[in-house]
């Protein structure tokens, strides 16, 4: 059985103009030990997927449907004193600038043992400290770095620290949101290339979110694609990306500069995403796609399974296997 | 692109910048930080010149010598012939005309306070350009420019009503709203999304062809450079290490630092087993030396004797390319070129 099945997961937010219907729909399953990538621009819903995970909404935020099982438990239906129980001990999180977050008038190394020791009462102070040397020798921090505090850090330390403070309790899950932005791109590969050696080592399972397709690419074995609050194309990486299938997946690879090859004119995507306070009856992505016709207008797409590992929401595909 | 392309309309010429840490309670100056070292390069009239390096390499200090937001403290800085870095008074205000500056992060650079008509027209006032009807005038063309159409749309938002592409969008038109001859863009993209950016990029990218500006574009990404530049220099710690063509210096790096750039970034889709340069040291070198190589301490390459002892000279390796690296020439691997593998930016 998958560690976290996600069934049909919608979300809002309430707001003075209405509810926005943030998340729509959103369905996946991620093994132990496996990594998902969530791609979208801002505004999509994948920090707001990575949130409800959690149990991390914010106060105007309500799931209006589905269901999200973590080890086989329905998260969204358990008691606040029961998730607080599981976040941080079975599911932690790396926020997007969470470097920032550290308390300045602390120990780093304080600050990652308070994690232990909030979570796990057998410990003691001495041992919650030697816990803290490990996993800052795992992610790479000095050990005479230990007594320092976080204006003493640069960006790329403090990010490590965090992703100790992460593994902290020996976590099953950990939602990635945007780690490395901010980061330079040396810090930022070695941070990448740490993640991607954690998690075969440890087994842990991720869940990673960025804007960026080319960092989800680097680590996850799984991509999802999401537009407007609904996941649009899902697949094992390689597949996805040597033959990506929907309009905006290859939108979004076209808008993407490249080292290599003749120097080609990028294309943005022209236009702006759905205000999602009234979100489009037909396929969300309709009105800035090129390849759209008259039933996209009208009908929201089904997914097409192109292969076991990667599926697609789009007509095109349908009618495409029809005229076959 | 155009190799030709005029003589040098901006040149640094060995411009150091010194910043000093914060002292001890009492008096004394703190450590002393070398933003730039000795930056000599020629920006040409009409190209895209970029400057690529990582945070702390300087990059940002170089462009705001140039707008003479911060003075240098050695060496000098012309345009045209004409030192500006003692400007003052009215021919500072007449230089700065010319000169504009597009910063990094459209949340914090814009007044939330004043509408975008307001924000366009500023500098327009400021510099005594036109009437009431012609300043108008100015700031529709200058958001249409920009891609913010129909401009009647825009002028009176504000920038919370906007999204980050569009109030750099915004920034953009107020840089461009006096006619510059000469742009900073200083990290333009670095807030947006992948998919905003190439928005941005295009526009830059118009700005050169019709209008002729000569664009100093700063990033940290080398995938943005290639696209958009003619010529690149790539800096780390404020020294110059390489410069030449976007493409020949991104595809046929000889600086190991520059190598060890292309290897930090991510690839994905058909790439095989792309080959890396493997230039960076993961433990930095011990080195108490300030003398030497800036990148000694994480050079793979470097002599331990030769490279610490002594800074390498910029030398000419081949037409129009310079590297500052004393084995450049047996540094001869090219990026593998595969048309399907796509590099992050």
């Amino acid at each position: 059985m998958a560690l976290l099945e996600v069934e049909d997961l919608s979300i809002g937010y309430r707001t003075r103009l209405g509810l926005h219907r943030a998340v729509e729909g959103v369905s996946f399953s991620l093994e132990e030990g496996k990594s998902l990538g969530f791609v979208g621009e801002s505004g999509c819903g994948k920090t707001t997927v990575g949130m409800a995970l959690m149990g991390l909404l914010p106060r105007n935020g309500i799931i209006l449907r589905g269901s999200v099982l973590f080890e086989g438990r329905d998260i969204l239906a358990i008691s606040e004193e029961e998730l607080r129980l599981l976040r941080w001990k079975k599911i932690s999180m790396i926020f997007q600038a969470a470097m920032n977050a550290l308390n300045p008038v602390k120990r780093v190394a304080d600050q990652v043992a308070e994690a232990i020791l909030a979570h796990t009462r057998s410990v003691s102070r001495a041992e919650a400290s030697r816990q803290v040397e490990g996993l800052f020798q795992l992610v790479g921090v000095p050990k005479n770095r230990m007594r320092d505090y976080p204006h003493q850090y640069s960006g790329g330390m403090k990010q490590r620290a965090i992703i100790a403070m992460a593994l902290a309790c020996k976590p099953r899950l950990i939602i990635a949101d945007e780690p490395t932005t901010a980061l330079d791109v040396i810090v930022q590969d070695q941070i990448l290339q740490e993640t991607r050696l954690l998690q075969e080592q440890l087994g842990i399972s991720i869940i990673f979110i960025s804007h960026d397709i080319s960092i989800v690419a680097d680590v996850c074995h799984d991509i999802g694609i999401m537009y407007a609050g609904e996941l649009v194309e899902y697949g094992n990486r390689n597949e996805l990306f040597n033959s990506p299938a929907h309009p905006y997946t290859r939108a979004l690879l076209s808008s993407f500069p490249t080292l290599t090859g003749n120097r080609e004119m990028l294309k943005p995507i022209a236009g702006e995403p759905p205000n999602l306070l009234n979100p489009p009856r037909g396929c969300r992505f309709c009105a800035r796609c090129p390849e759209a016709s008259e039933e996209c207008d009208s009908f929201s797409p089904q997914w097409i399974e192109l292969s076991p590992r990667h599926k697609v929401r789009c007509v095109r595909f349908r009618r495409k296997e029809g005229q076959q | 692109m155009k190799e030709e392309a005029g003589h040098p309309f901006l040149s640094f010429d060995s411009v150091s910048k010194f910043y000093f840490s914060r002292g001890r309670i009492l008096g004394g100056r703190g450590r002393q930080v070398v933003a730039l070292n000795r930056l000599t390069l020629d920006i040409r009239k009409g190209e895209i010149f970029g400057l690529v390096g990582e945070s702390g390499s300087g990059k940002t200090t170089a462009g705001r010598l140039i707008v003479r937001l911060e003075d240098a403290d050695r060496g000098s800085i012309l345009v045209e012939g004409q030192d500006i870095t003692h400007l003052r008074g009215r021919r500072l205000k007449d230089f700065r005309r010319r000169i504009q500056m597009i910063f990094q992060d459209p949340y914090q650079s814009l007044n939330p306070q004043l509408s975008v008509f307001d924000t366009v027209s500023e500098p327009l006032l400021i510099h005594r350009k036109g009437d009431r009807l012609s300043r108008r005038e100015m700031v529709l063309n200058a958001l249409q420019s920009v891609g913010l159409s129909p401009p009647e749309d825009f002028v009176h938002r504000f920038p919370h009503q906007m999204s980050g592409g569009q109030r750099q969008r915004v920034a953009i038109a107020r840089a461009m709203v006096l006619g510059p001859d000469f742009v900073v863009a200083d990290e333009p993209t670095s807030m947006l999304d992948a998919s905003i950016s190439a928005q941005i990029f295009n526009i830059l990218l118009e700005m050169q062809k019709n209008l002729g500006i000569t664009l100093l574009f700063i990033t940290h990404s080398l995938a943005a450079a290639r696209y958009l530049c003619d010529r690149i220099a790539v800096i780390y710690r404020g020294n110059l290490m390489e410069l030449g063509s976007a493409d020949d210096v991104i595809q046929r790096p000889r600086h190991p630092y520059t190598q060890a750039l292309i290897d930090a970034l991510p690839k994905f889709g058909q790439c095989g087993e792309a080959a890396r340069f493997n230039t960076f040291l993961k433990a930095e070198r011990e080195s108490s030396a300030t003398i030497g190589c800036a990148f000694f301490g994480r050079c793979s390459i470097a002599n331990r004797i030769l490279c610490s002892q002594e800074v390498p000279p910029l030398k000419t390796v081949s037409p129009g390319r310079q590297v500052a690296c004393f084995f450049a020439q047996e540094q001869g691997k090219n990026l593998p070129a595969s048309k399907t593998c796509y590099y992050g930016i």
